[in-house]
């Protein structure tokens, strides 16, 4: 048996944390939670997931993004499945979907909340 | 000079031909603890006021070359907050209230004394500074609301999201153990907090016209494109709701100038409506056409159609219609949003309609 993908959560959100955990679990994934952007991206160091799933509202929209160019800095983020969630109001580079040239790329932009079914088929999509 | 510097010390401006009336004010001023700065006429007047930005400037209305009343308007257009009073060299009334017509705000009429002089400055400078506080006030009022704004908009859109997010959860992790009954309660409840999630949505919407924080863009929008993001987005709700939506647009439709996120938001609204009140069966049509003056578009339904007397209160806030099915609520904002969005744009929305034929709104744009 192979051993289980590794998904890494980081939102501000407790509840919404463990509710998208459950989904995520429940298809196999072994899941990891940071609460705030800084933990988020050491657990990026120290547990090397195979996709993480960034929350673009936490505290601040500069949070998220924060946490995007650093992961994407980093070695062991440069090449990993990026997610990040958005909100209708998200202000930024990542608003009209269409990310400009010098934001750090992102593999898929998706709507809080998101289907646990569409949740399931694009993390799917992205690493098996 | 530095600006704290410049905050104690106001920074007063005297442009008069007469040399020995500048070095007057100068000493009077001075002597008041003012810094001063002169200028012989008019053209470096507005040279060294852009540079400067005086607190308060003396014009002498009455010099060779340029007049005293252009200075008066290039100054009040290009430095804010500065506050002029002229000095009339005549004892003419006439083109000191011309002055304080233009945006002057006091005058001094030559001769004058010291204590005209400083009572002038005096009067002047409190006046900018209540200028300032006024603007300072106004500014912080904003802000509030506007903090006000994403913060009800963070806190109550967050817990919706989750609880949202949790009834996912709860249908993957329960799955086949839930009876059709605790399904269809769970949708229920799905439905209820989408509701509540479209009202918050369109009450920050709304303040957002208000306080005019609601990003509006003004730049040429292409109406095919906006009909085409539109259907796209509706298509899968008038499937479900069975109704076919069409579109017979020109192709050479003209663009406009205005905020294609808004108008896309504001013809999803009125195809929404269409597909609440249209039976199984019907038809939604989307259609455009201009002429020198306008370009509209029109949104046409086979539903039930508006009562007469309701027509007039439609676009009221919270004003909602009987749908075909009363759980589909909606927010009651929707059509005065889109309302809000047409006069933004300095457009129109019209509503006609005829009780179980349908309904046609209209949007209209100037070219």
């Amino acid at each position: 048996m192979t051993a289980k993908k590794k998904v890494l959560l980081i939102d501000d959100d407790k509840d919404f944390l463990m509710a998208t955990r459950l989904i995520l679990e429940k298809s196999g994934y072994e899941v990891f939670l940071a609460e705030d952007g800084k933990s988020g991206v050491d657990m990026v160091k120290s547990v090397a997931p195979d996709l993480a799933i960034v929350d673009m509202m936490m505290e601040t929209w500069g949070e998220g993004f924060e946490v995007v160019s650093k992961v994407r800095s980093m070695e062991q983020g440069k090449d990993m499945p990026l997610i990040v969630l958005s909100a209708v109001d998200l202000q930024g580079p990542y608003q009209a979907f269409e990310p400009s040239e010098e934001s750090p790329k992102v593999n898929m932009v998706l709507h809080k909340p998101v289907k646990a079914d569409d949740l399931i088929k694009y993390v799917g999509e992205l690493i098996g | 000079m530095s600006e704290t510097e410049k905050v104690s010390k106001e920074l007063i401006f005297i442009i008069d031909d007469e040399e020995t009336i500048r070095d007057g004010c100068r000493q009077v001023l001075e002597k008041s603890g003012h810094s001063v700065i002169t200028a012989g006429n008019g053209l470096d007047g507005i040279r060294i006021a852009r540079e400067k930005h005086p607190d308060l400037v003396f014009v002498d209305l009455k010099m060779p070359g340029m007049s005293g009343l252009e200075i008066i308007d290039i100054l009040l257009e290009d430095i804010p907050y500065i506050v002029l009073v002229v000095i009339t060299g005549y004892a003419s009334i006439v083109s000191a209230v011309e002055s304080m017509k233009r945006g002057a705000y006091d005058y001094l009429p030559k001769p004058f004394t010291p204590d005209q002089l400083r009572a002038v400055t005096k009067r002047g400078l409190e006046h900018r500074n209540l200028r300032i506080e006024a603007k300072m006030l106004r500014d912080a009022k904003e802000q509030v609301e506007k903090d006000f704004i994403t913060f009800v908009s963070h806190e109550m859109r967050s817990p919706l999201v989750t609880i949202q997010q949790y009834m996912e959860a709860l249908k993957i992790v329960a799955g086949g153990c839930l009876s059709d009954e605790a399904v269809n309660i769970i949708e229920r409840c799905d439905k209820r907090i989408r509701n509540l999630e479209d009202l918050v949505e369109h009450w920050l919407d709304m303040s957002r016209i208000e306080n005019g924080t609601l990003t509006q863009k003004k730049e040429p929008v292409n109406f095919a494109a906006i009909v085409a993001r539109s259907m796209d987005e509706m298509m899968p709700l008038c499937q479900r709701r069975g109704l076919e939506m069409e579109k017979e647009l020109p192709g050479d439709l003209p663009s406009v100038i205005g905020d294609e996120e808004s108008l896309v938001r504001v013809l999803i609204n009125i195809i929404g409506n269409a597909t609440k009140y249209t039976p199984s069966g019907g038809r939604i049509n989307i259609a455009a056409e201009y002429d020198d003056l306008d370009v509209t578009i029109s949104i046409s339904d086979t539903g039930a159609g508006i009562p007469q007397d309701k027509i007039p209160f439609i676009f009221d806030p919270f004003f909602r219609g009987k749908g075909k099915d009363d759980r589909q609520r909606g927010s009651g904002l929707g059509l005065s949003f889109c309302k809000r969005i047409m006069e933004a744009h300095d457009g129109k929305i019209d509503v006609s309609s005829e009780e179980g034929k349908g309904t046609t709104f209209v949007l209209r744009f100037h070219r």
